[in-house]
C-alpha cells in the first residue's frame, strides 16, 4: 500500500526558490506514480494568478511547472478559499476544472485523507 | 517505529539544531531513522566548510558526527545543493569549481530519495524555518 | 486521524499561527518551538487567543525554548522535552511542520 503525501505550498512564486522546490517535490512524486496532493494556501495562492511575467525578473516561468503537474499524474490540486478571499483573488480566474477550491474548515479533513504532509 | 527526517534549514538556524536533537531522541527512544534528507537551505547543514567560533555550537559538524556514529543514510538533494554551492568532489570536477565542501557520510541524490523515505517510514518529520 | 502541527515562527511577525488555528481539527494538537513559543507571552494578543480556545486545544511547548526566553508554561499547556516530542509524533497519525 503506497503512502500518500500532501504538499502544502505557502510561498509566493517570487520569494526565492521555495515555491519551485515545493512543486519539484510534487513532480518527483508524480514521476514515481505516488499518490500526491498539492494544496495552495496563504501566499502560495499567488502562484495561481493569471498574467504573471517571469521575464521581468529574468526568472523561469513557474506556470510551466504547474502545467506539468497533470503530465506527471499529479491531479489532486486544491486551493484554500479563505487564502484566495484574503488576497481578493477571484476563484473564477482559476481553472476550476483542475483546481478544487476548499474553505479553511475543510482543509483539516483534506490533511486527514493523506498519510503524510509537507508544508513549505 | 521508523522515522524519515527532512531538514530544510542551514546549520545556523535554530531548527537545524532542533532537528538534530529530535533525531538523537528518536534513536535514544529505541526507534529507527530510515533516512535523513536535506533539502532547500538544509543542504548547508551538510557542508564541511563551515567555521564556527570555538565557543559556539558547530551544528554541521555535529550532524556529520551523528550520521557517522549511527551509520545513518544521509542524503543531500543534488539539485538544491548545486544551486547553493554545496558540492562533493565529483560535482566540483564536473562543473570545474575550485573546491568541494561535501563529503562522507553525506551523499548527493535526487528528490526520489525523499519519496522513497516517505514510503519506507511510519512518520515523516520536517524541520525548517527559524 | 489526527495531526500534530509544529510551529517555530514568532506569531507577532508571521501568519502561520492564525492560518494553523483556522484549520486545526478537534483531534489535532499544536506544538510550539523556537520563536513560536512567544505566543504564550502573558497578556499578549496571541496568548489571549490561545487561552480562549484552550478547552478544545491540545497545546504542547518545547521546554528548552521556554527556558531560553524566560517564559513560563501556562497551566493550560504542557511543556515537553525531545523524548516527549518523539512520543507525540507517534501519538498523532502525522506531523505537519509549518516550514
Amino acid at each position: 500500500m503506497l503512502q500518500s503525501l500532501l504538499i502544502i505550498s505557502r510561498q509566493a512564486p517570487w520569494s526565492g526558490p521555495g515555491a519551485r522546490e515545493a512543486l519539484d517535490i510534487a513532480l518527483a512524486g508524480g514521476a514515481f506514480d505516488l499518490p500526491i496532493g498539492l494544496l495552495f494556501m496563504d501566499d502560495g495562492v499567488f502562484q495561481l494568478m493569471p498574467g504573471q511575467n517571469a521575464g521581468a525578473l529574468q526568472q523561469k516561468d513557474l506556470t510551466a511547472n504547474l502545467q506539468a503537474l497533470s503530465l506527471f499524474g499529479v491531479e489532486d490540486l486544491f486551493a484554500c478559499k479563505d487564502s484566495l478571499a484574503d488576497r481578493a483573488i477571484l476563484p473564477a480566474g482559476l481553472d476550476a476544472e483542475t483546481i478544487k477550491v476548499l474553505p479553511a474548515d475543510e482543509i483539516g479533513a483534506l490533511i486527514d485523507r493523506y498519510d503524510q504532509v509537507i508544508t513549505l | 517505529m521508523k522515522f524519515a527526517i527532512a531538514l530544510y534549514s542551514a546549520p545556523h538556524a535554530p531548527s537545524s539544531r532542533r532537528a538534530l536533537r529530535f533525531a538523537q531522541a528518536v534513536l535514544a527512544s529505541g526507534h529507527e531513522i530510515v533516512r535523513l534528507f536535506f533539502y532547500q537551505d538544509g543542504v548547508h547543514s551538510a557542508s564541511n566548510s563551515i567555521v564556527t567560533p570555538q565557543d559556539e555550537q558547530d551544528t554541521a559538524q555535529q550532524w556529520s558526527d551523528f550520521v557517522n556514529e549511527h551509520k545513518l543514510d544521509g542524503i543531500v538533494c543534488i539539485a538544491a545543493a548545486l544551486r547553493r554551492g554545496v558540492l562533493n568532489h565529483e560535482e566540483a570536477q564536473r562543473y570545474q569549481r575550485p573546491a568541494a565542501n561535501l563529503d562522507a557520510p553525506w551523499e548527493l541524490s535526487g528528490l526520489g530519495q525523499l519519496h522513497d523515505a516517505v514510503q519506507a517510514a511510519d512518520r515523516l518529520i520536517c524541520f525548517g524555518g527559524p | 486521524m489526527s495531526t500534530l502541527h509544529v510551529l517555530s515562527h514568532s506569531p507577532f511577525t508571521d501568519s502561520r499561527l492564525s492560518s494553523c488555528l483556522r484549520l486545526l481539527g478537534t483531534e489535532d494538537a499544536l506544538l510550539l518551538c523556537g520563536d513560536a513559543v512567544y505566543a504564550v507571552q502573558p497578556h499578549s494578543l496571541p496568548c489571549d487567543a490561545l487561552e480562549q480556545q484552550h478547552a478544545r486545544l491540545s497545546l504542547f511547548i518545547l521546554d528548552e525554548d521556554l527556558q531560553a526566553r524566560g517564559l513560563e508554561c501556562p497551566d493550560w499547556a504542557t511543556r515537553v522535552d525531545y523524548a516527549t516530542f518523539v512520543e507525540l509524533s507517534l501519538r498523532y497519525t502525522k506531523v505537519n511542520t509549518w516550514l
